[in-house]
């Protein structure tokens, strides 16, 4: 009786599955998984499965990333969710994949989550780091240290995975978080004020610079306002810092957002 | 005696005309009101008011400001009609609203489903009224008439069933004695059409099908049954021309969107005008901007009526900024292309042969690993009202400017699934713009473009040498009509979508803008 519930919700494309996933934390699968995501996941959940606007407005798609999902905890909700979709909330079912592609991505979405770390960083060592050599703080904060130019790392790039956060350390303008694009200003009197925008419209610009200092500029009161795609960060990071202090500051970053969540 | 005078004077009140077919093709005459979607059948969006203009705008200020708190985007165009408003909102709601004071007098509002195949939220674009009744879309796919003194339900009648798909958007088109509405659900395997009802019973007149079933002229252009879920939504108000007796409705894409595989062959009549006989509801020509489309480029953009000088004749026009990036000029009696010209950033075409086709560049067709084209999927021109100031002779329109990466997968047809078959991203390392572009109608020439961080909401033109519009971040904007210079702009506090309308009261002119949940009517004090 049940098991005729079951193939009735789920229709006669595809048969009900039971965990756990047959490719879980298998490389090649998340590899293909992720090609899979990349054409019918991330035009709404993202690139990285952070959570997007989706291809039409309105339409926000959840973050992937986050290791919590309202389908439920178990490799066979996943697989639920993805193959049915939610109707209510715009998702299509993706039943037509067929059950290995879909199980392909649910190995590919458990590897999105930010939570899964590398094992090679020392946080200790990540927090000299971060607060010496790199100088971080001069635009990072942390808690109630550091600046607020820059994303702030309480949370970690909350969104971001440690791949992630190891190339927005070593390859910054790969990849720019929304809102921190850069934002050039020339004012009448011939100067110009380089920096990042705490809001950008088409009338005012509030504009943070590598120093710190934030004031608001009307548009018609400046000659010209330019928005770049690259980031405030120094660029040179990836000669900076070795390979192993790449991954201490970002088992630090880790390891500042856990204790930020923690409940 | 003042007993009577106060009599009389309620008396001239209820003896007011009500709105007639008359009345709607004469709607440009009345500059106080505002009785359509496009203020005239013809879709102009023209004010003739002029009290608010580039001497007197800097003082534009808010009259009052009617909070609906009905959540969601906004996309409404409000009728206005012997001093009250009548507009709808997202999920379902409408209002009535007294203008002198901006208190609302009636509301309504119906349940909408959940499950409903929406791309874009459940908006609504707006009413339109025929003596003493309103009509309106629901979102489920219902249009209903609403009595105009009391919002109390006339009569309801179902378009289609929702759980495969359908829903309805659009302001319904007041024509003679029929509503002539438009169906939604492009993304969503349907198969759309134009229809016209009773405006006094509801009932079905007629309907077109914008996707030919098998037999039918232009079947041909499909391939198997993928006619069925062709999609052809045809999800914003069209134009009249009481003259030719034509309705002139934009065609969706064609579905599913991303892969056309399975739909060999150009897809009448998606991606096109079609000009329907208002009585018969019988197609007199189609024009078809992009055969074959898949980047869901809907050709849904106001197809505006003007007549226009053209090698020494003046020529019945209709004009259209496509979704594709290109402007077209057609010949409204017969759908013969006279002019075009690329509006902003095109890669996929070099441009538009005299047959009305498309140059392709080459294969930039969807793929599983992405394919930039540009323009995006939202466009060029999307659905956001247009407008047309005989005054300048300029015609105005908004543009998404840049490029998407298109991805495509196999998706099989589920009733009441999702069937888009892909998507779009915008590349992660370029910053789309939006831009408000007049042109010469009758060439396409760019006059001026007034350049955005995002594409601009609807569109108003007046009298007053003003071009108005409103932005994602919350402002209302009024440009000099001549020049695109701005004139004036104004912080609403949310997200503006719907385009601006002007009517007058008591000898003043108002601007009216629905911004987020909020209704605001702006004046020169």
């Amino acid at each position: 009786m049940q098991l005729a519930a079951l193939l009735l919700v789920l229709g006669p494309g595809i048969r009900a599955q039971t965990g756990p996933n047959p490719f879980a934390r298998n490389a090649q699968a998340v590899e293909e998984g992720g090609k899979l995501f990349a054409v019918s996941c991330a035009p709404c959940h993202g690139r990285n499965g952070e959570g997007a606007q989706g291809h039409a407005e309105g339409v926000r798609a959840p973050d992937l990333t986050r290791r919590v999902f309202k389908a439920g905890t178990r490799d066979e909700d996943l697989f639920q969710v993805i193959a049915k979709g939610v109707p209510t909330g715009g998702m299509p079912g993706f039943e037509p994949l067929g059950a290995d592609a879909i199980w392909r991505l649910v190995a590919f979405v458990r590897s999105l989550s930010r939570f899964e770390g590398p094992t090679t960083g020392d946080a200790a060592a990540g927090e000299v780091l971060f607060w010496g050599k790199g100088n971080c703080g001069r635009c990072h904060a942390v808690g109630s240290r550091g600046a607020n130019i820059g994303p702030d790392l309480t949370r970690g790039g909350r969104r971001s995975t440690a791949q992630r956060l190891k190339r927005s350390i070593v390859a910054p303008d790969e990849e720019i978080a929304t809102g921190y694009e850069l934002v050039t200003i020339a004012t009448p009197d011939g100067q110009t004020a380089t920096g990042v925008a705490r809001f950008f419209d088409n009338f005012s610009v509030r504009l943070v610079d590598a120093s710190g200092n934030e004031r608001t500029y009307l548009r018609d009161e400046v000659v010209s306002v330019t928005r770049e795609m690259r980031s405030l960060m120094p660029r040179d990071y990836a000669k900076v810092f070795g390979n192993q202090e790449v991954d201490d500051l970002v088992a630090y970053i880790l390891r500042i957002r856990s204790e930020a969540m923690a409940p | 005696m003042r007993k009577l005078v106060w009599i009389l004077a309620v008396a001239s009140v209820a003896a007011a005309p009500p709105v007639t077919f008359e009345t709607l093709k004469k709607a440009q005459e009345d500059p106080a009101s505002w009785l359509s979607y496009g203020k005239n059948y013809y879709g102009w969006r023209f004010s003739p008011l002029a009290q608010i203009n580039a001497g007197t705008v800097a003082r534009l200020a808010p009259a009052w400001i009617l909070a609906t708190e009905a959540a969601g985007l906004n996309e409404t165009t409000p009728l206005v009609f012997e001093g009250m408003m009548y507009l709808t909102g997202p999920s379902n709601h409408a209002w009535a609203v007294d203008l002198l004071t901006g208190h609302m007098v009636w509301s309504y509002s119906k349940f909408a489903p959940s499950g409903l195949g929406l791309c874009c939220g459940p908006v609504n674009r707006g009413f339109a009224i025929l003596g003493d009744r309103l009509f309106k879309l629901n979102v489920q796919a219902t249009l209903v008439s609403l009595d105009v003194k009391s919002g109390r339900v006339l009569w309801e009648t179902t378009l289609d069933d929702y759980r495969k798909g359908y829903t309805a958007t659009a302001a319904p088109l007041v024509v003679k004695d029929m509503v002539v509405t438009g169906i939604a659900g492009g993304e969503w395997g349907i198969r759309g059409y134009v229809d016209a009802y009773d405006a006094a019973t509801g009932e079905r007149r007629w309907r077109f099908y914008t996707v030919p079933a098998r037999g039918e002229k232009g079947a041909e252009t499909w391939g198997g049954d993928s006619y069925k879920h062709g999609g052809g939504s045809t999800w914003v108000t069209g134009t009249y021309d009481p003259e030719l007796n034509l309705i002139y409705w934009g065609v969706g894409n064609p579905g599913p969107d991303m892969d056309g595989d399975d739909r060999p062959g150009d897809n009448l009549y998606s991606c096109s005008l079609v000009a329907l006989d208002a009585d018969a509801g019988t197609m007199k020509w189609y024009f078809q901007f992009t055969p074959h489309d898949v980047h869901d480029w809907d050709a849904v953009g106001d197809p505006v009526l003007m007549d226009i000088a053209l090698g020494g004749k003046t020529v019945k026009a209709v004009v259209q900024a496509d979704r594709n990036g290109f402007y077209y000029v057609l010949d409204r009696t017969n759908g013969k292309l006279l002019a075009t010209k690329a509006y902003t950033r095109i890669n996929w075409a070099g441009g538009i042969g005299s047959d009305g086709r498309p140059i392709l560049t080459g294969k930039l067709d969807p793929t599983a690993e992405g394919t930039l084209v540009c323009p995006g999927l939202s466009g060029g021109h999307n659905w956001e009202p247009t407008a047309y100031s005989p005054q300048t002779g300029l015609y105005y329109f908004g543009s998404t400017d840049g490029c998407e990466v298109f991805t495509k997968r196999k998706q099989e047809y589920i009733e009441g699934r999702q069937y888009q078959a892909g998507g779009s991203q915008r590349p992660p390392r370029e910053l789309n713009g939006g831009s408000v572009i007049a042109v010469n109608p009758a060439t396409g020439e760019q006059q001026w473009r007034y350049e955005m961080i995002s594409r601009p909401a609807g569109l108003l033109a007046t009298a007053g040498g003003l071009v108005f519009t409103g932005d994602s971040q919350g402002y209302l904007i009024a440009l000099d009509a001549r020049t695109g210079k701005v004139l004036w702009h104004f912080q609403t506090g949310a997200e503006i979508k719907a385009p601006p309308i002007s009517y007058s009261l008591r000898g003043k002119q108002y601007i009216a803008i629905v911004a987020g949940p909020n209704l605001i009517a702006f004046q020169v004090p």
